[in-house]
């Protein structure tokens, strides 16, 4: 199976042909048009040398005036994380950019990294100037032919002279949490990927001790476009609030996958086949909405916030009417729990519990003691660890009892909707990093 | 006349909080195992046993000072200020005393690095809190050692009572230690275990339709 087979058709605001650098509304920015990944020259032909300030701070202002937001999940302002730490005192800070995704249903990440390695190393380069620092790494999973690229793309732009500073490529372990800003800091200080209690967040004492800049990839290959095309063109995708274009990861209801690059507030209708049963907003720490709500909401926080749903990294899954989505979640609760790092006791005492709860609801005629459970575990592990890990769980949990109350009720009177057993969301990141896989 | 009531006045003081000291150290070891092993009082959440563990051992701390200044300004024996802090310079009973200063010294450290724990990681203060361990036994040999008081009698029956609860502890601690599961496993086996609870609950559900 190639993966361009596993493309969604590109429709409105999709990931289209079309020239970065040409009008400011044009997808893609961040991937090439074709799906190829972009060697150097290519790089620099269409983008140039990476456009150094020549000091620190002086990038910060266009990217607090082009709104950039952390594409991580957080979406926390990217330039007041920059301001921060360039404003520091102490000895220079560490600046790493993240490309541990372990959400398994999200591959935005490893396909940028393939696809264009140059904008993010590009971002990473200009975002150290920005804060004063030249101890630069970039942080991914483990995988053996992803590191070989970017080991290679490394020693190339260092030949070329692109770079000021030298980067270092740190492995994460395969776990769901190993991206964690902690347990990064951890990570690449020689300890395990584990998160850690805050404070000291890693901004404040990170990678051996040192103040440590942590931004997504994307983020990062966005703050490389800003420097060199400035805020305005910028702010021409997306919304007013949320400017820009962002990866989402699109789970379609006929087991389709793949990357798009889309703008923030395109409706979600436009980027998954609707209808479907419902969908999952924002990955395994997300939200669960009904098909018929989701129908109408574009992919914008301001939009999604109130209803407890957050775009997050961009995950979209669109679950078809023949699988039952307690089994489907309980499946990947499961998953979540036996994820748990072990460190706190509200997450690997109350996560296995809630996994077991709702595998009860998801088998014929669960005692009711099982829903009361889930409800009073899921208000007793948020807020409780070190990291949201059991924040998150419980926040899928809560949106699973209430969009799928109607299979619940079935369930109690021993019928299942779902007439398929087939699995659905992907418990095991499956990255496309071949050109085989997308050609 | 008023000096030599006044001095043995001391000499009593220093003896009977020296005594008074030593049961608290022991609660306070008694405490802190029960922490690690996240163990519950009867009708005490788990943050009241920290607090006890915490407060019982700031109280020690002021006991322990009474107990060497006024062993100090009493005049019966000389005991140098070195002394206090310095082991086996005393001239009295330089070994005895010198534990006294051992275990001083060691209590000074833990209570200093946990007043300051916000300051430290979290690795140093728990390597710098094993030292607790050690404080205990050589307090109890300072006490045996130093005076008669603990080797007759009731306060005999206290401090072999002290000495059997805190080995007890320590094992129930060792044990426990042993038991544990490790890190990585640990969502696993809850898992397995709230399975388990599961199907025999829908074991007992389905006898409960049978019937």
């Amino acid at each position: 199976m190639t993966h361009h087979a596993t493309l969604p058709r590109p429709g409105r605001g999709q990931w289209a042909a079309g020239d970065a650098d040409g009008g400011g509304g044009v997808l893609p920015r961040l991937m090439p048009a074709r799906a190829v990944p972009v060697e150097l020259d290519e790089h620099l032909g269409r983008f140039g040398a990476p456009p150094y300030r020549g000091a620190p701070r002086r990038l910060i202002g266009d990217v607090e005036a082009a709104g950039l937001t952390g594409r991580g999940g957080a979406a926390f302002p990217t330039h007041r994380k920059l301001a921060a730490m360039a404003a520091g005192r102490g000895p220079a800070p560490v600046v790493i950019g993240n490309g541990a995704e372990g959400e398994p249903a999200s591959s935005k990440d490893k396909s940028l990294l393939w696809f264009s390695p140059h904008l993010v190393l590009d971002g990473l380069q200009l975002a150290a100037e920005a804060v004063g620092s030249v101890t630069v790494a970039l942080y991914i999973h483990r995988n053996p032919r992803l590191q070989a690229r970017l080991a290679a793309a490394i020693t190339e732009r260092a030949t070329a002279g692109l770079d000021a500073a030298g980067v270092e490529l740190i492995e994460a372990p395969h776990r769901f949490l190993a991206g964690e800003e902690s347990a990064l800091a951890s990570r690449a200080s020689g300890g395990p990927a584990l998160p850690r209690f805050k404070p000291p967040r890693a901004s404040q004492r990170g990678v051996a001790g040192r103040r440590t800049l942590v931004q997504n990839v994307e983020t990062l290959a966005h703050l490389a476009l800003v420097a060199r095309y400035g805020p305005g063109w910028f702010r021409s995708a997306g919304t007013a609030d949320e400017p820009g274009s962002m990866l989402a990861t699109l789970h379609q209801a006929d087991g389709r996958t793949g990357v798009v690059e889309t703008m923030l507030g395109t409706p979600i209708a436009d980027l998954l086949r609707l209808p479907a049963q419902a969908v999952l907003v924002g990955g395994y720490h997300g939200t669960w909405l009904p098909g018929a709500q989701a129908e109408r909401l574009p992919l914008a926080n301001a939009a999604l916030r109130p209803l407890g749903a957050a775009v997050g990294a961009g995950v979209l899954a669109a679950l078809p009417g023949d699988r039952c989505g307690l089994a489907e979640t309980a499946r990947v609760v499961r998953y979540l729990a036996l994820e748990s790092a072990g460190q706190c006791g509200p997450c690997f005492n109350g996560l296995p519990r809630m996994a077991g709860a709702l595998a009860e609801l998801a088998g014929p005629r669960p005692s009711p003691q099982a829903y009361a459970d889930l409800q009073r575990w899921s208000g007793l592990v948020a807020g409780r660890g070190a990291c949201h890990h059991p924040d998150g769980t419980a926040r899928l949990v809560g949106s699973t009892l209430r969009v799928f109350a109607a299979e619940i009720d079935h369930h109690a009177h021993g019928h299942c909707t779902g007439t398929s057993g087939r699995p659905f969301l992907p418990l095991r990141a499956d990255p496309p990093l071949d050109d085989a896989d997308w050609t | 006349m008023t000096a030599i009531t006044g001095s043995t006045a001391l000499w009593y003081a220093s003896r009977a909080t020296g005594v008074v000291s030593l049961l608290l150290l022991t609660l306070v070891v008694l405490l802190g195992i029960l922490v690690n092993r996240q163990g519950r009082l009867p009708g005490l959440p788990s943050f009241a046993v920290t607090g006890l563990h915490r407060s019982l051992s700031l109280m020690a701390v002021l006991f322990v000072a009474v107990h060497v200044i006024t062993a100090v300004i009493d005049p019966f024996v000389s005991i140098g200020l070195a002394a206090v802090v310095i082991p086996f310079v005393s001239a009295y009973q330089p070994f005895w005393l010198g534990l006294g200063a051992v275990a001083l010294d060691l209590v000074a450290v833990l209570i200093v690095t946990s007043l300051a724990r916000a300051y430290l990681s979290r690795r140093l203060w728990r390597g710098i809190h094993w030292l607790a361990y050690a404080v205990w036994p050589v307090a109890l040999v300072h006490s045996i050692g130093s005076s008669h008081d603990l080797r007759s009698g009731a306060l005999l029956v206290v401090a072999i009572g002290s000495a059997l609860a805190v080995a007890a502890a320590g094992l129930w601690r060792l044990a426990g230690a042993a038991r544990e599961v490790p890190r990585a496993e640990r969502a696993a086996y809850v898992l397995a275990g709230a399975q388990r609870q599961a199907r025999r609950a829908r074991a007992g559900a389905g006898n409960g339709g049978a019937r």
